[in-house]
């Protein structure tokens, strides 16, 4: 199962960017998913994304993010077939060329190629922030400005059991194998659940009595251990993002110009181009994945 | 130590867990537990040492329901009328498998988990967390995941847990069950001294007999949710044929006594010793006698 499963998390590091307190990393995470969400427009996404990259960069953590791209953008692509012969756009569509049955439209290339960008520019930004960032840090952070204390533990020991579980499962599997089951495939993997989750109710069971002897959930304030330092020029930064993302907004929705949908016409060669390894490329990334899962 | 006031008092507590079941888990428990007494809790899988320690900080029968008789009075408190995490002041509790006591990202935060419920100012946390990471060994480990650690280390991370909240009382449930011999033997070391140096009563369920009669001033002896004996480890080890039935072992170098008494070697009247000093001074006169 190891290979299967998609590493992100905190690479440590000492670049600038660890160094920026979580929230203002979300704010700009958070913003940019606004950005992307309200413009189709191909120029500011790139650009979000391309900014996004430049940040990875900045903060060291490259080779992580190619790993969790290498897995995102096969996947992405899927959205360009789906989009070229059936775009999320009202009518009418115009088509620029026919092959068979398949009819790829003006609209659906460029909406294709929109939410390809929006889904880079939006998970870079928020790479940007996991990445950086111890988790506990997101947490208490967020707990300070008013999430509550019960549902940062459950994401902390979400976090925690997560890789647990994925060991446990292991177990489970050679135990299967040792017994002359099927080790291996998704046959062998639903049988191994069973045990896995039980054992995971046994282990939560006597996690809440162990957290219960420990006067965890008493009523009354609470302190927390991890603190998180907050500069001046975090409050800038999370101001600035405030800022950028409704003055981008803003802009978005009062400049009409910024819809390329029509005037951005594209050359049928380049449509059936991109359909075709769009195609290609994502059929690509389903057989080398069947591949792992079934030999792991 | 029985001059000693009382810190832990049960009074015909009984306990069924299910409201159709028809054996209880405990029956008519009365048991007097003094302050900085380290008592050993003996007995066979389901004979319900378990059910006992989680009366003491009132888990039963606050969190786990049943039908529940008699009384616990711990500290003067009674558990009925306490909450749990009130008593987590009092009682710290240990369980037999590490690994599902740990949640936290960070030793520190692991330790800490407890105090931040009752609001501990942060220099407090920090100050406590250097000073119970001292008790059990682990200096300097902060900043490490507690599930990076060996067995032995997540167990006394627990007990480190356990100690953060100033507990009066430690109650430890089989804690070197899931642990390698070294680190069984730093777990065994850490209650002795907690003990000892700190006058912490310590309640210990676990199946090392040897162990047990070197710590432990208070034995008791359990089966099928009865206390059977209880005593000091001389009085209860001198039980053979009860214990046998039990199917519990005595430490061997008892067992040795009684192995010579029976070969008529040597008559101790039920008098063995339990400790390997003890064995020493018996066993060596013995010899010496056989020389001379």
């Amino acid at each position: 199962m190891q290979g299967v499963v998609i590493p992100i998390s905190m690479v440590p590091g000492d670049s600038i960017i660890h160094r920026i307190n979580p929230l203002p990393k979300l704010a700009w995470a958070f913003g940019v998913l606004v950005i992307s969400f309200a413009t189709r427009n191909p120029l500011i996404l790139s650009t979000l994304f391309v900014v996004g990259v430049i940040l990875i960069l900045v903060a060291q953590v490259g080779n992580a993010y190619l790993k969790v791209a290498m897995i995102l953008f096969p996947i992405s692509l899927t959205l360009i077939v789906l989009q070229s012969i059936a775009p999320a756009f009202p009518k009418p569509w115009t088509p620029i060329v026919s092959v068979g049955p398949f009819t790829i439209f003006q609209e659906g290339i460029y909406s294709g190629i929109s939410m390809l960008l929006r889904i880079f520019a939006m998970t870079t930004w928020a790479m940007l922030m996991i990445m950086t960032s111890h988790p506990s840090d997101i947490f208490t952070s967020l707990q300070k400005i008013g999430m509550p204390y019960v549902l940062n533990f459950i994401l902390t020991m979400t976090l925690q059991l997560l890789p647990i579980l994925q060991n446990e499962f292991a177990v489970v599997l050679n135990a299967q194998k040792s017994r002359a089951m099927k080790g291996s495939g998704f046959g062998a993997i639903l049988p191994s659940m069973v045990p896995v989750f039980v054992g995971a109710i046994e282990r939560v069971q006597q996690l809440s009595i162990s957290l219960e002897s420990r006067a965890f959930g008493s009523s009354g304030h609470k302190t927390s251990y991890r603190r998180v330092r907050m500069t001046f020029w975090d409050i800038l930064l999370i101001v600035l993002g405030i800022v950028f993302t409704a003055g981008m907004t803003y802009w978005i929705i009062v400049d009409k110009s910024l819809d390329w949908s029509e005037t951005m016409v594209f050359h049928p060669a380049f449509a059936i181009g991109l359909v075709v390894f769009a195609t290609l490329g994502f059929l690509a990334f389903v057989v080398i994945a069947l591949r792992n899962v079934l030999q792991a | 130590m029985s001059e000693s006031k009382p810190i832990i008092e049960f009074k015909d507590v009984t306990f069924w867990y299910g409201q159709n079941e028809t054996e209880p888990a405990l029956k008519n428990i009365n048991l007097t537990i003094h302050e900085g007494d380290y008592v050993a809790l003996l007995g066979l899988n389901g004979a319900g040492k378990t059910t006992l320690q989680l009366c003491i900080n009132g888990v039963v029968p606050n969190n786990i329901l049943g039908n529940f008789e008699g009384q616990v009075i711990v500290d003067g408190k009674d558990t009925l009328e306490t909450p749990v995490r009130e008593m987590a002041k009092i009682v710290g509790m240990v369980f037999d498998n590490p690994e599902f006591q740990l949640s936290q990202m960070s030793v520190g935060e692991e330790i800490a988990l407890g105090m931040e419920s009752l609001g501990y100012s942060y220099e407090e946390m920090v100050e406590t967390i250097d000073e119970v990471l001292d008790i059990v060994g682990l200096q300097g480990l902060t900043e490490r995941s507690p599930f990076g650690l060996s067995g032995g280390q997540q167990q006394r991370l627990s007990i480190a847990s356990a100690l953060a909240m100033r507990p009066k009382i430690l109650v430890m449930d089989e804690p070197t069950s899931n642990v390698d011999p070294i680190g069984k033997e730093e777990i065994f070391q850490v209650a002795y001294e907690l003990n000892r140096k700190r006058n912490m009563t310590v309640i210990m369920a676990e199946h090392e007999v040897e162990v047990m009669a070197q710590y432990a001033n208070l034995v008791v002896v359990m089966h099928e949710g009865e206390i059977v004996l209880q005593g000091t480890p001389e009085e209860v080890f001198s039980n053979v044929d009860l214990l046998k039935s039990l199917g519990l072992r005595m430490p061997q170098v008892a067992a040795f006594g009684n192995e010579l008494e029976k070969l008529g070697i040597m008559t101790l009247n039920g008098h063995y010793p339990v400790k390997l000093s003890q064995a020493v001074e018996t066993y060596g006169r013995l010899f010496e006698k056989k020389a001379g």
